[in-house]
């Protein structure tokens, strides 16, 4: 009797945990989305009703289009928004790579630009990638103050780089995708 | 008058019927999916437990170029997809002071990549894949080659950043420290 009600015990309680972990991971998920999902979401979808609705959109299709379709252009792209005086201002929130994103989402909707440059685009795009968050992200690192001295100009100049690169990588690797 | 009132009005609310299609369109077509999916993974890691992440960290901390593997692939990968942003950035306490800037390139450099995959690395910068993606689905393709390879190319391009990040901090590092010498 006594084991039968330990092990019971035991089950009772593995179960509420799993079911409580489960129950919260539910509840930090639903917290995110209407935080910061659904009212990202909200702010896209008015720029996209502009830009479409208001024919800004011909006008960046003609822009963007060729640009993006290109790797030399997405080559351009990537190396302008790594440049190191443009790249911390660039990153917060990732707002600029999302909403380029989007707006090229829309020409590759459309036909405008092959399917194949959507792989080098998703890196042309975002070559900045957390450079406004160097020194916190360090300090959330442990680092020394010295380091981050040293870090942050080390991680700019090597984006400059590294950028463009990866969209030649990311090119390479496109081959045979959508064909 | 009348009639150009009404072009008018309609003009001003046929871009917001524009922008609520688009989102009707990502509300339904693609929340519930990463509703589910974030729940999944959310419990997952609450299951896996942060002691073991830590535990798997340490070995990153050892010296050598042959822990490159480990500090400038595995550790942000592993840090990213079970801390996600920013907290995978924390792992960093783990390494060596001058292979720090290396590994948060590293890391961070791969807090988009699998978006495509694991939308929990990053629910709050999703567009920074998606935007391309809505594209890409509504001119009729298939997502998911797009996105393993997303994933794919990822690994390769925050192994190199690593690399290069660590070349340059240690050319600055050494510069700065025979300045030091001089002075001393």
């Amino acid at each position: 009797m006594e084991t039968l009600n330990r092990t019971l015990e035991t089950i009772g309680k593995g179960v509420g945990g799993v079911v409580g972990k489960i129950y919260q991971a539910g509840r930090d998920t639903i917290d995110v989305v209407i935080r910061t999902v659904l009212p990202f979401i909200a702010f896209v979808g008015l720029i996209v009703g502009i830009v479409n609705g208001t024919g800004i959109g011909e006008l960046l299709a003609q822009t963007l289009a060729p640009l993006a379709s290109s790797l030399g252009g997405l080559l351009l792209m990537s190396v302008i928004i790594a440049l190191p005086v443009l790249s911390p201002v660039l990153g917060p929130g990732a707002v600029i790579a999302q909403v380029i994103g989007t707006l090229l989402g829309t020409q590759f909707g459309e036909g405008n630009i092959q399917p194949q440059y959507a792989l080098p685009a998703l890196f042309a795009i975002n070559p900045q990638v957390g450079c406004d968050f160097i020194p916190v992200g360090l300090s959330l690192g442990e680092a020394e103050p010295e380091t981050v001295e040293v870090g942050v100009p080390a991680i700019l100049f090597s984006r400059m780089i590294t950028g463009p690169a990866a969209v030649v990588i990311a090119y390479f690797a496109s081959f045979g995708l959508y064909a | 008058m009348l009639q150009a009132i009404e072009t008018g009005a309609e003009y001003f609310i046929g871009i917001f019927q524009e922008g609520a299609a688009w989102f009707e369109g990502v509300v339904v077509g693609i929340v519930p999916l990463l509703i589910i999916l974030l729940t999944g993974v959310n419990a997952l890691i609450a299951f896996i437990g942060q002691e073991r992440i830590n535990r798997f960290a340490e070995l990153a901390g050892r010296e050598g170029w042959q822990y490159s593997f480990i500090r400038y692939l595995a550790l942000p990968v592993v840090a990213v997809v079970a801390l996600t942003n920013p907290m995978a950035y924390t792992l960093g306490t783990f390494v060596p002071e001058r292979n720090k800037p290396a590994f948060y390139d590293s890391a961070v450099s791969f807090v988009h990549p699998p978006l495509g995959i694991l939308p929990h690395v990053n629910p709050g910068e999703l567009f920074v894949w998606l935007g391309i993606a809505t594209g890409i689905a509504s001119a009729g393709f298939a997502l998911t080659p797009l996105a393993v390879r997303y994933f794919l190319v990822g690994l390769v391009v925050i192994f190199m950043r690593g690399l290069v990040t660590q070349f340059i901090v240690d050319r600055m590092m050494a510069r700065r420290d025979a300045a030091n010498a001089a002075t001393a």
